[in-house]
């Protein structure tokens, strides 16, 4: 029997039929939108009032997040902003040194093992500038005998107390350069890069085996669900290659209560990787075969550079605004177009994460050679981040066919120091074109690259409707869309980017019954008010899928 | 302690060739390789079989941008072999950050022994000015304590000298070496494998190099050891040295290019052993038995 959903509002993101009233469903496939006689006809039907008040829209694809925002939350949270949690509820920001001892004090009476060491995660010392140094001394405050790691939200820098550097045997005359000290030359007890963090061995391998556990899957999929997220990319993990970690996933995306379809991109050039990229392609190909309804495989990602508040984004002149340059590229690119080829010629997408503008340049012009090269004419490759994009990039991109997914979290988490220490004034207003790219007709999506922020295409919209920073800047108003153009990159060109738009992404007949439920309409209410929109839940494949909390 | 090495350089400097130098004159040692690059390796397997105790692990990859323990666990790796390696040798990507990567050199256990940084010597002025690699290329330059001017035979002896000039130059605090094919003694790639075995590079090939040792019985304190270290002639490219008495821990003296460094180790044998390299040519043996004379003689008091 079909299901009729009526609902306040249903806005379908297909053209030819922008809204309705009513959404019919036959076996998690659309059978139409329409006023109620327009559906009617398909045959015997249930009419399901439960959406009858809420706003409908087609459900949101993230196109970059990291199973990692369920595995970092298998332990405490300690960021500057609030964090949803997989239950519904918020870890509330730590906006002081203070309050992270204090709430580090909570979570140590609360360890019934004295000897267990305590791990939190996500502080990140940029909204701390102002302040010295968060040190050893700090956690001491929490415990000196218990042992403390706390690791940063950037992932290249841990902080850990006394007891932590003792049970390592980590002590001043260890000539690690990434072992912060204070004047006297002594541990100040900051662990810089993987180097210096492996230094507490334990507590960074668990910090790394936390994004490998099920739960992370879980969690995942629960964060994803809360955020009015259907499908959702893990874009870079090894997952693939490890017949223990596919089993996981396939076995958690196939239970029935998983709210979530998950598309994989594989990093291949990572430790553990395969040597040989052609052999990869094909296994890519070939585990396509093995897709299922909520498990799939999308293509590859290469991380071609750093981040540009770590300021290890590649910036073309003028570089950065202030700060030290420590740009780098982490692809060498004489090999770049030989590593892409395999994959670009097996039709598999490709992300590359590009977060400086010079970095960019490189991506672009290597698909430039490798489309003369293997000609695609429906390749939809994305630079992913693409936070710098300029003008001449985004013609150029318009000109390959090359999609953009954009940061535009950016603008709200870390838009001030853009403006104030990173970039500067104008390329800070320049972030995350959305305007220019409409303008120029580049394909783009936003993103959240969860863990890094919080899973929540609200929230991605939100930033790119209005790009107001915390200390109340608009960055760059020309570069500000409309909601419905927002919408439009939070659900149709994402699928796009995905090669996904003809099942999932609007809301047409044929294609999969995916919404986002939402309690108010995105594109009437006051756009400030967008990120605050309450998610009932989504429908996946026809079946509900209510929110947390 | 075991020692550990980096060798950097960007893609057709002659890092590989170096290596697979490196892995065909290492006779005696144990090596463990650890290839820190995407894609293939291209060690010749027919040097790895035929020595005894080198292995090669492939950690696949930067660490930089993985922002995991891979690295660390692949050295563990390594050394939990029944037979465990002396000395680590990386093999770091065209792009990689070598000081970072070094950084693993100096965790409890190990001793890093040095940064080699291989340039070809016909696309260096291209390559310190590229736009996307010239920044990471000087990084890397200026990490090396030995940066090795590779593939000289195939510029002229003018441009030669003008590329050594200006490395030495903009890194005052490397030392520069031409070299062809990537040969040079491992004794000065590598360290001094024991400083009980001087003769480590008595093969003819390298009659442009010179060695300098000094035995006594007796240990010597920590202040003088560090006193002879920091007095080390700027011709000195390597020198090792270990001061023990009968019992208790033991001093390590290690230098390369402008680096030195002392140290504690747990044990070495009894007694005061120092071996330097130079080039024959710069290396003043008479200088150096002086400074030795003068620092470890038991009537300076220190
Ligand atoms: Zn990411």
């Amino acid at each position: 029997m079909n299901t009729i959903y009526p609902a306040r509002k249903i806005i379908t993101m297909n053209p030819s039929n922008p809204e309705g009233t009513h959404i019919a469903v036959r076996d998690g496939m659309i059978l139409g939108v329409g006023p109620l006689e327009d559906l009617t006809g398909w045959g015997d039907y249930r009419l399901d009032t439960t959406f009858a008040d809420k706003v409908i829209v087609p459900g949101f694809v993230e196109a970059h997040a990291h199973v990692m925002a369920g595995g970092m939350l298998q332990h405490p949270y300690v960021g500057y902003y609030d964090r949803p949690l997989p239950d519904g509820s918020i870890s509330p920001g730590i906006r002081s040194y203070d309050a992270l001892i204090e709430r580090l004090r909570e979570i140590d009476a609360a360890m019934t093992d004295p000897a267990e060491a305590l791990l939190a995660a996500g502080f990140d010392p940029i909204y701390f500038a102002d302040q010295p140094r968060l040190t050893r001394h700090h956690l001491d405050r929490v415990s000196t005998t218990r042992p403390i790691y706390l690791h940063h939200a950037s992932g290249h820098l841990a902080t850990a107390n006394t007891a932590m550097l003792a049970l390592n045997g980590v002590t001043a005359d260890l000539r690690v350069e990434g072992l912060g000290r204070d004047a006297q030359g002594e541990l100040d007890g900051e662990l810089r890069e993987p180097a210096a963090m492996s230094l507490c061995k334990s507590a960074f391998r668990e910090i790394q085996r936390a994004n490998m556990t099920h739960q992370a899957i879980h969690y995942f999929g629960a964060l994803a669900n809360n955020a009015g997220i259907t499908t959702c990319t893990d874009l870079g993990g090894l997952s693939i290659l490890s017949e223990r970690s596919l089993e996981a996933w396939r076995t958690i995306t196939s239970e029935d209560s998983f709210p979530l379809r998950v598309v994989q991109y594989n990093l291949p050039a990572m430790p553990g990787a395969a040597a040989d990229f052609d052999a990869l392609a094909d296994q890519f190909v070939a585990l396509r075969h093995t897709q299922t309804e909520r498990f799939r495989f999308g293509g590859v990602k290469f991380v071609l550079d750093g981040s540009i508040q770590g300021f290890s984004a590649l910036l073309n002149p003028p570089g950065y605004y202030r700060g030290e340059d420590h740009g780098q590229l982490l692809a060498v690119p004489d090999q770049l177009k030989a590593w892409l080829l395999p994959f670009h010629r097996a039709g598999l997408s490709i992300h590359l994460h590009c977060n400086g503008n010079r970095t960019q340049d490189l991506a672009i012009e290597t698909i430039e050679q490798l489309l003369k090269e293997v000609p695609a004419p429906d390749h939809r490759h994305t630079i992913t981040h693409a936070q710098l994009t300029t003008q001449a990039q985004l013609r150029k991109m318009a000109k390959l066919g090359l999609c953009a997914n954009f940061f535009t979290n950016h603008l709200w988490y870390w838009g001030d120091q853009h403006y104030e220490i990173t970039v500067g004034p104008e390329r800070a207003n320049a972030l995350e074109p959305c305007a220019s790219a409409l303008r120029e007709g580049v394909s783009f999506s936003f993103h959240s690259d969860a863990g890094v922020t919080p899973l929540g295409p609200l929230h991605t919209m939100w930033c790119a409707v209005n790009r107001v920073t915390p200390k109340g800047r608009i960055l760059g108003p020309a570069e500000r869309i409309t909601p419905a153009q927002a919408l439009k990159a939070a659900t149709i060109d994402a699928a796009y980017q995905l090669h996904m738009d003809a099942e999932i992404g609007s809301l047409e007949a044929g294609k999969a019954a995916d919404f986002t439920i939402l309690e108010d309409d995105p594109l009437n209410v006051d756009p400030m008010a967008i990120r605050d929109i309450g998610v009932w839940g989504t429908v996946l494949r026809g079946r509900p899928c209510k929110a947390a909390g | 302690m075991i020692a550990f090495t980096v060798l950097g350089g960007y893609l057709g400097a002659g890092k590989t060739t170096l290596l697979n130098h490196i892995l065909s004159h290492c006779d005696g040692r144990r090596l463990g390789v650890l290839v820190n690059d995407f894609g293939a390796i291209n060690i010749d397997a027919s040097l790895v079989a035929n020595r005894n105790g080198s292995r090669i692990n492939l950690t696949n990859g930067c660490v930089c941008c993985t922002l995991s323990d891979g690295f660390s666990e692949a050295i563990e790796t390594l050394l939990a072999d029944p037979n465990p390696p002396e000395h680590i040798l990386v093999e770091a990507s065209g792009v990689a950050d070598v000081r970072q990567l070094a950084q693993y050199g100096r965790a409890p256990g190990m001793s890093l022994d040095g940064i080699v940084v291989v340039v070809d010597a016909r696309t260096l002025p291209a390559k310190v000015n590229d736009k996307y690699v010239g920044t990471t290329i000087r990084r890397q330059l200026a990490a090396g304590d030995l940066i090795l001017l590779n593939k000289t035979d195939l510029i002229g002896d003018d441009a030669c000298r003008d590329h050594l000039a200006w490395l030495q130059r903009e890194y005052p605090l490397s030392r520069v070496l031409p070299c062809r094919n990537a040969e040079l003694p491992v004794a000065l790639l590598l360290g001094v494998g024991s400083t009980r075995e001087p003769a480590a590079m008595s093969h003819g090939e390298h009659e442009h190099y010179a060695t300098w040792s000094f035995t006594s019985e007796a240990a010597v304190t920590r202040t003088r050891l560090e006193r002879f270290s920091q007095q080390l002639d700027p011709s000195v490219l390597r020198a090792k040295g270990t001061s023990a008495a009968a019992t208790g821990p033991a001093l390590l003296l290690q230098a390369v290019g402008t680096r030195r460094e002392v140290s504690t180790i747990e044990h070495a044998p009894a007694g005061t052993y120092l071996v330097a390299i130079g080039l024959q040519d710069q290396l003043d043996t008479q200088v150096l038995d002086r400074l030795a004379a003068d620092c470890f003689s038991p009537a300076e008091s220190g």
